[in-house]
């Protein structure tokens, strides 16, 4: 955590950056730079290509989302101000940013590297129902089965519907209580998997800095879990966030900061996507100064990140900024697909293959069904399929990745637009038993041997 | 003359491409002089130029800037050129459809799909006041009352601000106004069924039904898919 010792600086300039209204900031500063950085840097999607094999291209896109950090910097929707940098700032920043982290506690605790484009090193994996809205008695069933799968070494919770029952209004007491709620249940849910330290990312109810700052005190979520500091989309952030990331600070925790822009919105198209991820990455290292740095780009119609102009794009964001920085990545998987469908088991499937070639360092899975908004519908084996891809790809470069994805994205591209959202928890496991039900273990079971009848080793002992 | 589906194609291409409000404004009025009535060009070349470039965003064939620029170039085109010459012509509808409040509710501080909503309300012939984001229910049902909309439009994002829509609702039929405005509301986590349990009278699952939906509210046909 030594970087955050810029946090006082940082919010220095969230107080006394360049005065602008926030929709001049995102269409009169953010899409016409990226625009021209586009052509500038001569960055175009090619359609034939699902993961880029080009390391010129993907260097072309690191600088031009370091010219992008600094000649917009982020927005502060509570001062009206942008937090700027120069560009010598960004990369001093980068240069002394953490190259490994530490997340977790005792025989739980595991160690994020920073990983290259085609890498064979050991890429961690998180699973969990990532903010899925879930009732107070499915919480720990559910949670349990992610932390029942030995391939899941980090944990990111769903969210609570209500609290003892009634709804969660942010900004309220009531949330300040669902933090806490969500801290006890979600950390009951590991000791009883015999999982005590296992990292857990926090705090999913947390819409304001009540949220996050309640769910992160004395007898809540830990030092040693894994707190989010998000951004809005594009590029802002604001008094409740830089709260969080205060606070995480001086408690001395473990930050995931993420940024998710929206394909088509203000950044364009698949090559806007990878210059905001290139460029949003560089300022949350330098504003919310995460330790893991996240990106789950949105479909806006289809609520995922599978479709192929996100795979190219994300894929480049990850390698423009792994090939260049030593900073530890991660993206979120997020399937339009939900629990009992072939779909999202494909889909997660080719996200996790693409992304973890392009050098991320933590797999994270995964947005079920629609991005993780429909309530009840995520499953352990959402996850689980993530883990075993990213163990059984450990060392595939780029040109084996694209190879396998031009297999993989035809077997879901047409179920994207058909809201493939599949069933609710208690439909596809046994809640008391926390065990798949004999269909959707034998749905998974068969995408996972067509998997292999492709090539992808998942069923080799070593990895 | 070219024929009116010519005009239409034109005028699209025109929104598209012409960064400066003053070609397009110009090449209306030369439309106009060539005999097109301000009536025709409104109803076959400006609302289904218009519709037509809110399903090319609704395929993602264009993205939000080239949507935000094209309806901020027909606005000026209907404040400067089609609503002076329609007025004064008795025997034309109004330019607008309807008039709708829209914002994100409180807690809620996303924005592009709100953005995106109150764009395609736009170009399909809709008066929009949008609140923005973060916004009280009690805010918004004054400025509802003030301006005198058709409906008002919530999103959320979250399912922390949630509640917030059903006081609005709530609110709205306690000070009995369910008269005056009909709610609909959309977002992420929004269902159907969440719609009906607050009593809200609609729901759209994303903008282009968020546009249909409107219309259906304020009982006019349907233009745009």
């Amino acid at each position: 955590m030594k970087h955050r010792s810029r946090l006082v600086e940082v919010l220095h300039r969230a107080e006394t950056g360049p005065i602008i209204e926030e929709a001049e900031f995102e269409r009169k500063l953010v899409a016409p730079t990226i625009r021209s950085l586009l052509k500038k840097y001569d960055i175009k999607y090619d359609k034939s290509v699902f993961v880029p094999n080009d390391d010129d291209l993907a260097d072309r896109v690191f600088q031009a989302g370091l010219d992008l950090a600094a000649e917009v910097g982020m927005f502060c929707q509570s001062t009206s101000r942008r937090i700027v940098w120069t560009r010598s700032e960004l990369e001093e920043g980068l240069r002394f940013c953490p190259t490994e982290v530490t997340l977790g506690a005792g025989n739980d605790a595991v160690v994020a590297k920073a990983r290259k484009p085609d890498d064979d090193g050991r890429v961690l994996v998180a699973g969990g129902a990532y903010g899925t809205p879930v009732p107070e008695y499915m919480y720990i069933p559910m949670s349990l089965s992610y932390l029942k799968e030995p391939v899941i070494e980090l944990i990111d919770n769903p969210s609570l519907e209500t609290v003892y029952g009634y709804p969660v209004k942010a900004g309220s007491p009531w949330e300040v209580l669902a933090a806490r709620r969500e801290a006890e249940l979600a950390i009951q849910a590991a000791n009883i998997a015999g999982r005590p330290g296992i990292s857990l990312g926090c705090v999913e109810l947390s819409p304001t800095a009540l949220g996050g700052l309640a769910g992160a005190s004395w007898g809540g979520y830990r030092p040693t879990d894994w707190h989010h500091a998000p951004i809005l989309s594009e590029l802002k952030t604001n008094y409740d966030m830089l709260s969080i990331v205060t606070h995480v600070t001086r408690i001395g925790g473990v930050l995931e900061a993420y940024y998710n822009p929206i394909y088509g919105g203000f950044v364009g198209g698949a090559e806007g996507v990878a210059v905001a991820i290139a460029g949003g990455l560089i300022l949350l290292n330098q504003i919310h100064m995460g330790d893991t740095l996240n990106t789950r780009p949105n479909h806006p119609f289809y609520n995922c990140d599978t479709t192929p102009e996100l795979i190219w794009g994300i894929s480049l964001g990850v390698q423009a900024l792994s090939r260049n920085t030593n900073l530890i990545l991660d993206t979120l998987t997020g399937p339009a697909g939900g629990p009992g469908t072939k779909t999202i088991l494909y889909e997660n499937a080719a996200f996790v293959i693409a992304t973890n070639v392009s050098g991320q360092s933590i797999m994270t899975s995964c947005h079920s069904a629609s991005g993780g908004s429909i309530p009840r519908h995520a499953s352990g084996l959402d996850s689980k399929i993530c883990g075993e891809i990213t163990h059984a790809v450990r060392g595939m470069n780029r040109a084996h990745a694209n190879e396998l994805l031009k297999q993989i994205v035809p077997l879901y591209i047409n179920e994207l637009d058909k809201k493939p959202i599949g069933l609710p928890f208690d439909k596809v496991y046994d809640i008391e038993k926390i065990e798949p039900t004999a269909e959707w273990q034998g749905m998974y079971d068969e995408v996972r041997n067509d998997l292999i009848k492709l090539g992808i080793p998942l069923d080799r002992l070593t990895h | 003359m070219s024929s009116l589906n010519e005009l239409k194609n034109e005028f699209v291409t025109k929104l598209l491409e012409e960064s400066n409000n003053d070609v397009i404004i110009s090449w209306t009025k030369e439309v106009l002089k060539q005999g097109v009535t301000p009536l025709s060009f409104f109803d076959q070349v400006f609302t289904p130029g218009m519709a037509e470039i809110g399903e090319k965003f609704s395929r993602l064939d264009i993205f939000l800037p080239e949507l935000m620029d094209s309806a901020e170039k027909a606005k000026a085109l209907s404040d400067q050129v089609l609503a002076p010459l329609l007025v004064k012509d008795t025997t034309s509808n109004s330019l607008m459809r309807g008039k709708v409040l829209i914002c994100s509710v409180k807690g809620d501080l996303h924005d592009i799909g709100k953005n995106m909503v109150s764009l395609m309300l736009q170009v399909n012939g809709f008066e929009v006041i949008d609140m923005g984001v973060n916004v009280a229910p009690r805010d918004i049902l004054g400025r509802a009352k003030e301006q005198e909309v058709d409906i008002i439009a919530l999103s959320s994002l979250m399912t922390t601000s949630m509640p917030y829509m059903k006081e609005v609702v709530e609110l709205r039929d306690g000070f009995n106004l369910k008269s005056k405005f009909a709610v609909i509301v959309g977002g992420a986590p929004i269902t159907k069924e969440y719609s009906e349990a607050i009593g809200a009278d609609s729901f759209g699952h994303d903008a282009v039904e968020a546009v249909q939906k409107c219309l259906l509210l304020i009982d006019r046909p349907v233009i745009s898919k």
